[in-house]
C-alpha cells in the first residue's frame, strides 16, 4: 500500500515535470556540466552572458511563433520580418550617403517604423488566414519569399551600417554589465509566460488550438484571437530583429535567415506540439537555451565550422525524440478525444 | 423433447479496469446468448462504455477473462483488439468518422468486399455505398464529405459500418442518443432483422422506454459492478430500472410555468428567414420554451440564430430593451463544439465565461474561479475525479453536463439549449431540469430545442412547433402529453 502510495506520487511528480515544461532543464544541466568539463572558459561569466544575448534573438522569434503555434497555425514569415523590419528603420534613418533614403528620420521613429512594419505585417497575415481562409503554410512562405525579396529591393542590396542610436540601443546597451537585450528577451518571457497561464487571452489561445469549434460555441470571438495571435508573432519578430540590427549595429541584408527552423526547433524541443494546444513559455524558453548552449559549445570546443551546423541537426532531433518520449510517457493513460 | 439452453456466444469474467485513482470496472460479469439483444444499463460513469470497450479490446482489461465464440483472452492490460477483430463490431459513443473522406469511403474503409488484389474500386464502391444508404432510406450522396453531415446521419453511418461488417456480435453504445425519432425506427427494423439472423446485440442506452421496445435482457451496472445480471426485460418496468440504476429513488417532476408575461420580452426575432419562409419568436423572462420538429425542419437553425452563433438568411434578432441578452449555448453535438477534450473540466467551463471571471487586465481571478466552477459543477452534477481531470477522460452524460455549466458559466439572461440532456442517465436529467425551472423563476428565459416528448413535458410552457423552416404551431400552458405528440406527429 505505501509503496503504491509513493509510486503515484513520483508519477503525479514527473506529470506536472514535463506539462509544466521542466522536461529540458535536466539536459541542460548536464550539457552545462560536460561543457565545463571540455572547456574550462564554457562557465565563465562572460561566456555565460554571451550565450544568452546570443539566444535572446532566437528567443523572442520562438515566442512569437508559439503565439500561432499555439493555435495550431504557423508563420514561416517571421524570419523575413526579423530581416525586414530593421532594414526599412534603417534605409528611413540612414543619409543617403550610407546607403539610405535621405528621410532621416529621428531614432524613435525608426524605432516605431521597424515595430509598426513587423506588427502591420503580422496584420496581413491574420488577414489571409482569418478572411480569405488561406493555409497559412503556403501564405506564410509566400510572404516569407516576398520580404526577403523586398530587403535587397529597398536596401539596393547593401547592408546598413550604423542606422542610428535609438534603434541599435536595445540590442547594443548593457545595463549593470547585462545586454539589454537579455533583459528584453526576460521580460518578454515572463510576460507573455503569465499571458498564457493566466490571462483570458491565453486560456482562449489554448481552447481553439485544440477545439476550434468547441473555443467559438463557449463564446469566444475565435477569428480575433487569431489574427491577434499573428499580430503578436509579427511584433516580437520585429522586436529581435531590432536586437539583432543592435547587436551587429547595422541593418544585414541577410539578417535573420534561418533562424525559422531554429525556432521551430526550440518550441518543439521545449514542448510545444505542432498541431497546436500544447506547451508553454518554460518549455520554449528550456529549447532557446538548449540550442544556444550547444551552439557555444561546439565553438568552444573547436569543432571544426562545417561540423557545427550538422551535429546542430543531430542534436535537435535527438532532444526532440527526448521531449516526445517524455511527454508521451507522462500522460500516461490515452485520453477518449 | 429437452430445449437445450444455448451456449453464450459472450463471456465476461471478474473482468476489472482500473484508470490513474478511478476503479471504472471492479470485478464484473457478463453474458450474451446467440441472436440476444442485451441492455446495459447503469447511471453516468457506472463502467458502462468501459466494460463494452474491454469486450471490443478497444480498452484493454486489467485482468479478468473475454470470451467471445471461439476466441478466448486471459486479460492482463496488454491489448487483445486484434484477437476479436472478426468476431465483435463496436459502435462507440464519441464518433470516429473520417470527416474529409466522403460517405462510401467511410462506410467501407478497410472493407475487403471492394478490393481486387489490394486495390480499392472506386466506382464499385460508390455503387454499392449508394445501394446500402438506399435501404436505410437515407438521402444523401455517397460522395458527400463525413464532416458536413448532420449529427444523426453521422450517427447512422456510424451504425450501418459496424453492421455491414457481418459479425456475430455487436456493440452499440447509445446509439440513438443523436438520433430522431424516424431515424431510430430504422435502426430498430434492422437491428431486428440481424437479430432474426442470429446477431447478438449488447444495447446501452439512457431512454428506458427503448429498452423495453427492443431488449431481450438486462443488466445493470452500478460504480463499476453488476447490481442485476440478466434479468428478463417483462419481469422489469421503467422506475424500477431507474431505482436500480440511481441506487435511490427517483422522483419525475411535473413542469412549473415562470412566465413574465407583463415585461417586455428578452429576446425577440422578427422576419427571420431560415429558407422559405419567415419566422417570428420571443422568449420571456422565467419563459421555458421547446421548439419541436422533425429532422431539417429548421429548429436547430432558429435555435443557433437566436443564439448568435448563425446568421440568418434575412431579418434579424434584437432586444426590446436595446442591449441583447447574454447567451448561454448548449450546442447539439457536444464532441464537435461542446469541450475541449484535453482540458480539463475547470477550464472547460470557464471557457464559457472568461470575461466574467477575469480582472479589470485580463487576468483570470483563480480564486472567483475555482469557486464559481465548483459551484457550477456540483449544480449541473458533474462527477470527476477531480476538476482538473481532462473532460475527453470523462464518461459520456458527464462530458454533457460539463458543456450545460459551460453555457451557465457567464451567469446567462437567456440559455439557448440543443438537446440539452443527450446521454444523460434519468437522476441527473431531472437534477438538469430542476436547474432549469430554478432558473427560470429567477427570470432567465430558456429556450430548448429537443425531440423527446417527455423532456419537452417536463419542461416547457410553450412548445413551438417547427416545420419546413417556418413555424406552424404552438402549444402554450396547460397542454397535455397527448397534445404534444398528436402535434408532434402531425408535421413527422
Ligand atoms: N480514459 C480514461 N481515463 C480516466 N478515466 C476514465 C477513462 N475512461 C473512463 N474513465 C472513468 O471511468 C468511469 C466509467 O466511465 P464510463 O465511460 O465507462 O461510464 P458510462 O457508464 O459509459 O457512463 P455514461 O452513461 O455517462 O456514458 C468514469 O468515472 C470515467 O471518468
Ligand atoms: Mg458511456
Amino acid at each position: 500500500m505505501m509503496v503504491r502510495a509513493e509510486r503515484s506520487r513520483w508519477q503525479a511528480f514527473g506529470q506536472g515535470f514535463v506539462a509544466h515544461g521542466f522536461t529540458m532543464y535536466p539536459v541542460l544541466l548536464l550539457l552545462v556540466i560536460v561543457g565545463a568539463v571540455v572547456a574550462p572558459r564554457f562557465l565563465s561569466t562572460i561566456n555565460l552572458i554571451n550565450i544568452l544575448e546570443q539566444v535572446s534573438v532566437l528567443g523572442l522569434t520562438t515566442i512569437g511563433l508559439s503565439f500561432v503555434v499555439l493555435i495550431g497555425r504557423l508563420d514561416l514569415s517571421l524570419e523575413g520580418i526579423v530581416g525586414f523590419a530593421p532594414m526599412l528603420a534603417a534605409v528611413l534613418m540612414a543619409s543617403a550617403s550610407a546607403g539610405g533614403y535621405g528621410v532621416e528620420l529621428p531614432g524613435w521613429a525608426g524605432l516605431l517604423v521597424a515595430l509598426g512594419s513587423a506588427g502591420l505585417i503580422g496584420f496581413f497575415n491574420g488577414f489571409m488566414v482569418v478572411r480569405v481562409g488561406l493555409n497559412p503554410f503556403i501564405s506564410t512562405l509566400g510572404l516569407l519569399v516576398l520580404l526577403r525579396g523586398s530587403i535587397l529591393i529597398i536596401s539596393n542590396g547593401r547592408s546598413i551600417y550604423s542606422p542610428g542610436a535609438a534603434l541599435t540601443y536595445l540590442g547594443s546597451a548593457k545595463i549593470a554589465g547585462l545586454p539589454v537585450s537579455v533583459l528584453v528577451f526576460l521580460a518578454v518571457a515572463v510576460l507573455v509566460g503569465c499571458i498564457f497561464q493566466y490571462h483570458r487571452y491565453g486560456r482562449a489561445l489554448y481552447a481553439i488550438g485544440r477545439n476550434e469549434e468547441a473555443a467559438r460555441a463557449a463564446g469566444i470571438d475565435v477569428d480575433r484571437v487569431i489574427w491577434s495571435a499573428f499580430v503578436f508573432a509579427g511584433l516580437l519578430a520585429g522586436l529581435a530583429g531590432v536586437l539583432m540590427t543592435g547587436r551587429l549595429d547595422s541593418a544585414v541584408t541577410t539578417q535573420g535567415e534561418g533562424i525559422i527552423f531554429s525556432a521551430f526547433a526550440a518550441a518543439v524541443i521545449g514542448g510545444v506540439s505542432l498541431g497546436g494546444g500544447k506547451g508553454n513559455i518554460i518549455g520554449v524558453v528550456s529549447g532557446v537555451l538548449l540550442i544556444g548552449v550547444i551552439n557555444n559549445l561546439l565553438t568552444l570546443a573547436q569543432v571544426p565550422s562545417f561540423y557545427v551546423q550538422a551535429s546542430t541537426g543531430a542534436v535537435i532531433i535527438v532532444a526532440a525524440v527526448l521531449t516526445t518520449l517524455a511527454s508521451r510517457r507522462s500522460s500516461g493513460v490515452k485520453t477518449r478525444t | 423433447m429437452v430445449v437445450e439452453p444455448k451456449a453464450p456466444i459472450v463471456e465476461m469474467r471478474q473482468i476489472t479496469k482500473t484508470f490513474g485513482s478511478t476503479r471504472a470496472l471492479r470485478g464484473v460479469d457478463f453474458t450474451v446468448l446467440p441472436g440476444e439483444i442485451h441492455a446495459l444499463l447503469g447511471r453516468n460513469g457506472a463502467g458502462k462504455s468501459t466494460l463494452v470497450s474491454c469486450l471490443s479490446g478497444i480498452v484493454a482489461a486489467d485482468s479478468g477473462r473475454v470470451r467471445i465464440g471461439q476466441a478466448d483472452i486471459i486479460a492482463n492490460g496488454e491489448s487483445y483488439a486484434a484477437a476479436l477483430r472478426d468476431e465483435i463490431a463496436h459502435v462507440q459513443q464519441t464518433p470516429r468518422l473520417f470527416d474529409l473522406l466522403t460517405v462510401a469511403e467511410n462506410l467501407f474503409l478497410e472493407n475487403p468486399a471492394v478490393r481486387r488484389r489490394g486495390w480499392v474500386s472506386h466506382r464499385q464502391m460508390i455503387a454499392r455505398a449508394a445501394q446500402v444508404l438506399e435501404t436505410w432510406g437515407i438521402e444523401i450522396s455517397p460522395t458527400a464529405l463525413a464532416g458536413q453531415l448532420g449529427a444523426g446521419t453521422r450517427q447512422l453511418l456510424e451504425i450501418i459500418k459496424a453492421l455491414n461488417r457481418g459479425v456475430p456480435v455487436m456493440i452499440l453504445d447509445e446509439p440513438t442518443a443523436a438520433l430522431s425519432n424516424a431515424e431510430k425506427r430504422v435502426l430498430f427494423d434492422h437491428v431486428r432483422a440481424l437479430k432474426a439472423q442470429g446477431v447478438s446485440f449488447v444495447y446501452i442506452s439512457h431512454h428506458l422506454d427503448e429498452v423495453f421496445e427492443i431488449a431481450d435482457t438486462v443488466t445493470i451496472l452500478r460504480d463499476g459492478q453488476t447490481v442485476t445480471e440478466r434479468a428478463a426485460v417483462s419481469s422489469l418496468d421503467v422506475e424500477t430500472i431507474a431505482d436500480l440504476m440511481m441506487g435511490q429513488k427517483t422522483q419525475r417532476s411535473v413542469r412549473e410555468d415562470f412566465t413574465d408575461a407583463s415585461a417586455p420580452p428578452l429576446l425577440e426575432a422578427r422576419g427571420l428567414r431560415l429558407g422559405k419562409g419567415t419566422v417570428d419568436f420571443q422568449v420571456r423572462k422565467g419563459e421555458i420554451v421547446a421548439l419541436a420538429g422533425p429532422v431539417g425542419s429548421g429548429k436547430e437553425d432558429l435555435a443557433m440564430i437566436l443564439a448568435g452563433h448563425k446568421a440568418p438568411l434575412g431579418g434579424r434578432v434584437f432586444s426590446p430593451s436595446g442591449k441583447l441578452p447574454v447567451i448561454g449555448l448548449v450546442p447539439t453535438d457536444r464532441h464537435a463544439s461542446g469541450y475541449v477534450g484535453l482540458l480539463g473540466v475547470r477550464e472547460n467551463v470557464t471557457l464559457g465565461g472568461l470575461d466574467l471571471l477575469s480582472g479589470g487586465l485580463g487576468f483570470i481571478d483563480r480564486g472567483r474561479e475555482a469557486a464559481h466552477v465548483g459551484d457550477l459543477a456540483r449544480r449541473t452534477n458533474v462527477i470527476a475525479a477531480s476538476l482538473e481531470q481532462p473532460v475527453g477522460q470523462l464518461s459520456g452524460g458527464n462530458q454533457q453536463k460539463v458543456v450545460f455549466a459551460r453555457a451557465l458559466c457567464r451567469d446567462p439572461q437567456v440559455i439557448v439549449a440543443l438537446s440539452p440532456t443527450r446521454g444523460v442517465d434519468v437522476g441527473a436529467k431531472e437534477q438538469l431540469y430542476g436547474l432549469l425551472r430554478d432558473l427560470a423563476a429567477k427570470g432567465m428565459g430558456v429556450v430548448v430545442v429537443s425531440d423527446e416528448e417527455d423532456e419537452i413535458s417536463q419542461l416547457a410552457n410553450r412548445v413551438v412547433i417547427v416545420f419546413e423552416e417556418e413555424i406552424v404551431g404552438e402549444l402554450v400552458g396547460d397542454y397535455s402529453m397527448k397534445d404534444l405528440i398528436l402535434r408532434m406527429e402531425g408535421v413527422a
